[in-house]
């Protein structure tokens, strides 16, 4: 479990958020001497060459080196899981931790499965209990560092060269730390045992940040997820309860029921086109796909419309009636003969044009039409065969 | 019946195509009719036996093409659609995808100029049927003689001072203009700023105004500004110009008249003028329409100094618009909402009862209107300490929601909301405006791509800033370079986070990608690379890759872009390399670099050389070991005798090298 790292960052996170004000001072003085540490500690070849530069990756370095540390407390603690030795000396040294990194740029709070797996509700009651006895641990000693934490902090320090100096700073630092009001201790508590158990755990401290977890849970399960999750997360109520500004009162200028629609009906004037236009260019209009392009050729008129009925491309032939096409009789009455072979071919030519539905009135009747002036001009064959 | 139900349809229909669609995008109509078949049929089962004949299913042209369209979806790995025509051009860096994007719209636009410059030799018409867009139009006004019509015509032709003049021939003569078509006159003249539009689709002006509209539109995405501010700091409104002539001498102005002068007067910065004309228009005992209320509220916050006396203008304005019974739309109160912020601490009181008055009247706020109360809530700069609630309040409000383009500063919403993301470390609330996007339409309210590259650009960093490494390659993975292209403080960023999460092995991968997005010659960006790939020790085969990579560096700095050399060398980026060779156990590649200090007089640092020589000794090579002292006397670096030392008392030296060794001792010896 890679637990080490957003242990390590999540508390830098609130170190942030609480401590900047006061630690920062603090730790511009001790700038310049961490660099030289780690200068000195990297000789395999890290320069810090320019100082405002390498400050990022020194302190980087510096994190890494001391987590290290944790990694394998972190294995001691999983494997006892009520031994309060192990799980105290992680505390302090995370709090420690804290400190030494607060000037580093990256900050990264616990990461939080997305996908929503339901969570096990025994380790997830273990895991409380684990929290509560943490912190009931933790608020117990207030006044004095206890000795496993003075050994995790020598740990650390060991690590670093001038040892003398950085134990004695991480010392400072932790009594520093003691004096930090219990409230925001547990939520620290929590925090911890929310990596621990690589699960969604509600944390109460300074508004929103802490309660975004629990709210996502409520999103991403449905509502399972919260209920479960009920006992851990119980300040999250005021969370849940609480009245969203937006449904607050409002201004009482207008009445609702007042109807005044004095839409003009001149059109769209100069300024909605010009509305529309802005719209337009503001927004993204670019086609994301062949079909999207296609839409938009569609609307300028430039395409050919896809059928989406069986009238598609019978647009001049909406307003005629079903008997123009049908009735062709009245066509043939003017100057084709009355009866004989040629009335009977015609007649059968209209049966035909009648039935398709290929053709336009309009080319049906040049389609007579045709066949009338052929007729004529054949007018004398006709004649001698006496047709 | 059917034919009756039809034209009834069909009536409706035209109804409702009059109305000016903004909606431009129609999505879906197919599933509300489905929906209403659906309740139609129910009353068929009832007892009558009543035969209720269904509703004629009218779908929109484009339906069959936005069901297909929905079936594609986007692929992380090709680029935009726009240059999948040409695998050659497709581009790789920010650079070239504004290039490519811009010719592609220049090269329209040249073909439109042609066309309706030279409209006779383009008159046949291939198409059938007839496409009238493809045709050339009509730019030169037809009627010449001096009549209503003609004047009609130039206003149609967007003719300002063609139009002016044949207005006052036309007044000149004796004849009159009927009240419509002056007051079309007024709102061309007053739309324009009395003054003609520049003409769009004209290559000669444009080529030298597109750079500096260009860096406009990037200052005022950044500034967060409309198009119409910048517009009307160009021009300023002209005292007793053509509209306030016009105007005065119309006999009976009515509303029209007097909107189109106060829209005029708000647009080009004559913001006291406009109340004053307002005032004028209630002497006159006339209403005014929605329009002149947008305006005046827009203009509010100029005229007054105070953030109180603003307010209460507006209030007042608002309260002028009920007793007028003029109803508000979406655009008054998106108004009221800009106005708030520059209202200071009476916005943040102020704006949620806005948005209640807005939902008690039924308008649906737009993204721009949630885009103004974040930007109320979170000022650029300030300090985002106790403000953490309104994003998350104004997401869990827009999430899921699919919006359609209302307002033109719509398109401000995601990269303020994503501006506020980062600024506040809030990755959950990222996602979740990130997940907005991919609602419906709403990517296309993300806006131009400056807007896109803003947007990403955030995000990305957010996520470099926040994520473990895993979560943040797969989003670059996604993202990159199929929809962004990220600067080179992105991939700074991304190499911190690399850095945080101690995967170094997957710089040769990103140093591709940085290659390829052009960033190769950012000498920052590859110190920065440079001194992470050589800051720690890894296993041989991430070594090897380093050193390859390393060369592949060095490379870059010994040939330019066309022969130019961008990039120095300095010692810090030329010892780093050397690291990198020797804990990949490349003496021989090593040593080519450690050449490059004298060509380019640089001086390496003892360390440097300390640990060459460990790796020379490693080899053995005692040749090399005499001739790395002989480069650090060179150089006359004051650790030289410690080198000599080592060297007698690590290697097996013959007696050449003994006695050059002493040479150089004394040589150093004598320099200090």
């Amino acid at each position: 479990m890679g637990g080490a790292r957003p242990l390590g960052t999540s508390s830098i996170f609130f170190s942030e958020n609480k401590e900047s004000s006061t630690s920062l001072s603090e730790d511009n003085e001790k700038r310049p001497e961490e660099n030289e540490a780690n200068a000195e500690v990297n000789n395999d070849g890290q320069k810090n060459t320019k100082i405002n530069e390498g400050n990022n990756i020194s302190n980087a370095m510096l994190t890494s080196q001391l987590e290290t540390e944790p990694v394998v407390k972190l294995e001691d603690s999983k494997k006892f899981d009520k031994t309060k030795t192990g799980k105290e000396s992680l505390l302090e040294l995370l709090g420690a931790m804290k400190v030494e990194v607060t000037t580093i740029r990256k900050i990264r709070p616990p990461k939080f499965p997305r996908v929503s797996e339901r969570p096990d509700p025994k380790p997830m009651e273990s895991v409380q209990s684990m929290f509560q006895h943490a912190t009931a641990e933790v608020s117990q000693q207030h006044e004095t560092l206890i000795p496993t934490l003075v050994a995790a902090a020598s740990a650390a320090a060991s690590t670093l060269p001038n040892r003398r100096q950085a134990e004695s700073e991480l010392l400072q630092q932790l009594r520093k730390h003691e004096a930090i009001p219990d409230t925001q201790r547990r939520a620290d508590g929590q925090n911890i045992g929310d990596i621990i158990s690589d699960m969604k755990v509600g944390k109460k401290q300074n508004g929103r940040s802490n309660a975004r977890p629990s709210s996502q849970i409520r999103f991403d399960e449905d509502g399972q997820g919260y209920t479960q999750d009920r006992g851990i997360t119980g300040e999250l109520d005021a969370v849940r309860t609480r009245k969203s500004p937006f449904t607050s009162k409002r201004l009482n200028i207008f009445n609702a029921g007042a109807e005044q629609d004095s839409l003009s009906d001149l059109g769209p004037t100069l300024w909605d086109i010009d509305l529309a236009n802005q719209i337009v260019q503001a927004t993204n209009q670019t086609p994301r796909n062949g079909f999207e392009e296609m839409i938009q050729w569609t609307k300028e008129g430039k395409l050919w419309q896809y059928p989406i009925n069986n009238e598609a491309g019978l647009e001049d032939e909406a307003s005629v009636p079903f008997h123009e096409h049908v009735f062709l009789e009245k066509h043939l009455d003017e100057s084709f003969p009355r009866q004989g072979p040629v009335r009977h071919f015609m007649e059968l030519v209209i049966t035909g044009l009648a039935k398709n539905h290929h053709l336009t009135v309009q080319q049906k009747q040049e389609h007579i039409a045709w066949f009338r002036d052929y007729f004529q001009q054949k007018d004398n064959v006709l004649k001698e065969a006496e047709a | 019946m059917a034919s009756s139900c039809s034209r009834a349809l069909r009536h409706h229909a035209c109804k409702s195509s009059r109305i000016l669609r903004i909606n431009l995008q129609n999505s879906w109509p197919n599933r509300s009719f489905a929906l209403n078949s659906a309740a139609d049929q129910q009353p068929a089962v009832s007892s009558l036996e009543e035969i209720v004949i269904p509703k004629k299913k009218t779908w929109s042209k484009e339906a069959v093409l936005q069901a297909l369209a929905s079936t594609v979806n986007r692929d992380p790995t090709a680029s935009d659609y726009r240059f999948q025509d040409d695998p050659y051009l497709a581009p790789k860096t920010s650079l070239d995808f504004k290039l490519f994007s811009l010719s592609q719209e220049s090269g329209i636009n040249a073909a439109k100029y042609f066309i309706n410059k030279y409209p006779n030799y383009f008159q046949k018409d291939y198409a059938h049927p007839h496409i009238p867009c493809l045709m050339p139009e009509t730019l030169e006004a037809q009627i010449e003689e001096a009549s209503e019509a003609a004047l009609a015509e130039r206003v149609q032709l967007r003719k300002v001072k063609a139009a002016v003049d044949l207005y006052d021939q036309l007044l000149q003569a004796g004849t009159s203009v009927s009240l419509d078509v002056t007051n079309e006159l007024l709102e061309l003249i007053c739309f324009y700023g009395d003054r003609d539009p520049a003409q769009e689709n004209v290559p000669e002006q444009r080529t030298e105004e597109t750079p500096q509209e260009d860096v406009q539109d990037e200052l005022q995405t950044r500034k967060g500004r409309g198009p119409r501010a910048s517009d009307s700091l160009k021009t300023p409104w002209k005292e007793n110009n053509n509209a306030e002539r016009i105007f005065a001498h119309l006999s009976e102005p009515n509303t029209r008249s007097y909107s189109a002068l106060i829209r005029g007067m708000v647009k080009y910065g004559a913001y006291a003028k406009a109340f004053s004309t307002y005032t004028d228009l209630l002497n006159h005992r006339l209403t005014a329409d929605v329009h002149i209320f947008n305006a005046l509220i827009a203009a509010a916050p100029e005229v007054q100094e105070k953030y109180n006396e603003k307010w209460e203008l507006i209030v007042d304005l608002l309260k002028q618009m009920s007793e007028q019974k003029v109803k508000p739309n979406l655009l008054t109160f998106n108004a009221v909402l800009k106005a708030l912020r520059r209202c200071g601490a009476l916005g943040k009181s102020q704006a949620f009862p806005v948005i209640s008055e807005m939902k008690a009247l039924n308008i649906d706020p737009s993204l721009a209107s949630y885009s103004h109360v974040l930007s109320i809530f979170y000022k650029i700069g300030a300090p985002v300490q106790g403000q953490k609630d309104i994003l998350q309040e104004v997401m869990y409000e827009v999430s899921g929601t699919s919006f359609s383009p209302q307002d033109p500063d719509d398109a401000q919403f995601f990269i303020t909301a994503m501006r506020i993301c980062l600024d506040t470390k809030d990755i959950e609330q990222a996602y979740r405006v990130h997940e907005l996007l991919g609602v419906g339409e709403n990517w296309r309210l993300m806006g131009n791509d400056s807007k896109q590259n803003i947007y990403y650009a955030r995000f990305f960093s957010l996520l470099c800033l926040m994520e473990q490494v895993d979560v943040v390659m797969k989003w670059y993975r996604d993202l990159i370079p199929s929809v962004y292209y990220p600067s080179s403080n992105v991939m700074t960023d991304l190499l911190r986070a690399l850095d945080t999460d101690s995967r170094l092995d997957l710089i040769p991968q990103i140093w591709k990608d940085i290659k390829a997005l052009g960033h190769g010659n950012r000498q920052k960006l590859v110190e920065d690379l440079l001194a992470l790939m050589a800051r720690e020790t890894h296993s041989q085969q991430v070594q090897d890759s380093l050193a390859d990579c390393a060369l592949d560096i060095k490379s870059m700095y010994s040939t330019g872009d066309r022969g130019k050399v961008l990039m120095s060398w300095t010692a810090g980026s030329l010892s780093d390399i050397i690291s990198v060779l020797l804990a990949a156990h490349r003496t021989s590649a090593a040593w080519e670099t450690l050449k490059l200090f004298k060509t380019h007089n640089r001086v390496p640092s003892a360390d440097l050389l300390n640990r060459f020589l460990t790796c020379v000794k490693e080899s053995g090579d005692v040749d090399q070991a005499v001739e790395l002292v002989k480069i650090s006397a060179g150089f006359c670096l004051p650790d030289t005798h410690t080198l000599i030392h080592r060297i007698q008392q690590e290697f097996e030296l013959s007696e050449q090298h003994k006695s050059i060794l002493a040479d150089l001792e004394i040589q150093t010896f004598n320099s200090d």
